[in-house]
């Protein structure tokens, strides 16, 4: 519904609004296809702030940035041997591939035939299936896409007003299944201070999307709540996660598929909530102890930053 | 995001903690375990305030052992013990009135000087006064009967039912109280699905 502020007009964002937005990103994606794509400009190309882009974009598209060029690249491909005369290797370099051997097996496991098969072949068929009903098409820019539906059980999701929130923390550079090494360090230092008593929270920040940053440079914050008498100290610092409104919901199940979760409530819940992210990143809650939890049994928190909803004027 | 478990202590006793649908008896050897005392109904301030007070001191203790580079362990679920003086009465009596003392089971090498160093320092962090009530307690319970209970804190009485009627079935007496051992999270999972496993002492008849 529109509302007006002041001398301009605001007005909800919509799911059309998301998906203009990741219009361009695919637009640029598909006339650039060819080219080393660099995926932190995507997200500025979309307005979307690079912490939350590519969750956005898997959720709504249904495949990842990196997935979605790969198929493109190889329908591509299917395109070139079908219509072209170009050698293999030169089809394979094209895609993306550096060994015609990659390239292979990358194709065979699309396609179901070996590049050569398929140009011999009388398969005419070069789109691979995809639920957004984006395929490579030559020249004309791609001007819609299906957005992934909520499928499932409903996605329970409240929005919270948080203060700001002081935590203790240490930071992880690496990849995120070893993130536990740097919990050893830091919960054991806190809590002979006795810091771990009382309603503290104990919380993490990825900055970084695991599907999109090389895994040896995934930052990570393993945090505590504390209060201000607490003093940063060697490798422990003092970080404020700022206040204001979240979007939270419940991650039921192992930490692995953390995720999947993120993934729907960016891609899904978010473009059909009216709402934006702010810039900041998301974080998760742990609400119980993985030492004596089964991961199944374990319960998370997610946390993701909303902008202040436009206010209604009378 | 935590590591994973050094000792466990209800996988090293796994017998004790068996529990299905359906009654069973099982023989539970003495246990030490962190304890606190009240009275008040579930969910009332005083009982929320033991069991932060009671993990604060599980995990301060844990993690000054694990910082000493000591034998780490997961620290166990949170149990607790119910009854009412006199004790027929309890399904009679006010929640306010009922009689409870919440346990996080603990290794053996856990000692009081461990227990009386964690809570100085918790005291010291200005992290309650509740802390100072948690005392080192050792249950030797013996013979009991044991059986899962699914669904809402609220309708234990169904279940302990049918665990009564197992223990008289085999000329066995309920004596001594009442336990649980709260397997899933009340915070999140709905109260259908809670598991906690009931367990009762009994003696011959």
């Amino acid at each position: 519904m529109p509302v007006k502020i002041g001398q301009g007009t605001m007005r909800t964002v919509t799911l059309q609004d998301y998906k203009r937005r990741l219009l361009r990103v695919l637009v640029h994606i598909q006339q650039h296809q060819d080219d080393a794509l660099r995926l932190q400009e995507l997200a500025a190309l979309a307005c979307f702030s690079p912490y939350h882009f590519h969750r956005i974009f898997k959720g709504m598209v249904g495949e990842s940035v990196k997935e979605h060029i790969r198929r493109l690249r190889l329908e591509g491909a299917a395109s070139q041997l079908k219509l072209g005369t170009a050698p293999v290797t030169d089809i394979a370099f094209d895609a993306g591939y550096e060994s015609h051997e990659a390239f292979t097996r990358s194709f065979r496991a699309v396609f179901g035939l070996s590049p050569t098969q398929f140009r011999s072949s009388t398969k005419s068929r070069i789109t691979t299936a995809a639920w957004s009903g984006l395929h490579y098409r030559y020249g004309k820019p791609v001007s819609n896409f299906k957005a992934t539906q909520p499928g499932g059980k409903s996605m329970k999701v409240k929005i919270e007003h948080k203060e700001p929130i002081r935590v203790a923390f240490m930071r992880h550079v690496g990849p995120y299944d070893e993130v536990g090494a740097t919990w050893d360090r830091l919960l054991p230092r806190l809590g002979k201070e006795g810091l771990l008593g009382g309603d503290v929270l104990i919380l993490g920040i990825c900055h970084d999307d695991p599907e999109v940053t090389p895994s040896e440079k995934i930052r990570y914050d393993a945090c505590v709540t504390v209060d201000e008498s607490f003093v940063p100290e060697g490798e422990i610092g003092v970080q404020v996660i700022p206040g204001g409104e979240y979007a939270v919901t419940t991650h039921f199940g192992p930490y692995q598929k953390l995720g999947d979760t993120y993934t729907r409530l960016l891609g899904q819940w978010l473009p059909r909530s009216g709402r934006e992210l702010r810039s900041t990143p998301c974080f998760e809650v742990y609400l119980n102890d993985p030492q004596s939890t089964e991961p199944e049994d374990l319960l998370t928190d997610i946390y993701a930053p909303l902008q202040t909803k436009p206010r209604t004027l009378k | 995001m935590k590591p994973q478990p050094k000792l466990d202590l209800y996988k090293l006793h796994k017998a004790e903690y068996a529990a299905t649908r359906k009654p069973v008896l099982v023989e539970v050897k003495p246990a030490s375990y962190l304890a606190i005392s009240g009275q008040g109904a579930p969910g009332g301030d005083l009982f929320t305030a033991s069991i932060g007070a009671l993990y604060g001191v599980a995990f301060t203790i844990k993690m000054t052992r694990k910082f000493a580079g000591q034998q780490d362990y997961a620290v166990c679920k949170l149990e607790g013990q119910w009854w009412s003086e006199p004790a027929a009465d309890f399904a009679r009596l006010p929640k306010d009135q009922w009689l409870w003392k919440l346990l996080i089971r603990t290794p053996d090498f856990i000692k009081e000087d461990d227990l009386r160093e964690a809570v100085s320092v918790l005291l010291k962090r200005g992290k309650g006064e509740g802390v100072k009530q948690v005392q080192l307690e050792s249950l030797a319970e013996g013979l009991c009967v044991q059986m899962l209970h699914v669904g809402p804190y609220e309708k234990t009485s169904e279940t302990i039912a049918v665990m009564k009627a197992f223990a008289e079935k085999q000329q066995l007496e309920f004596s001594g109280k009442h336990h649980e051992i709260y397997l899933s999270d009340p915070r999140r999972v709905p109260p259908e699905r809670l598991k906690t496993i009931l367990r009762h002492p009994v003696r011959r008849g």
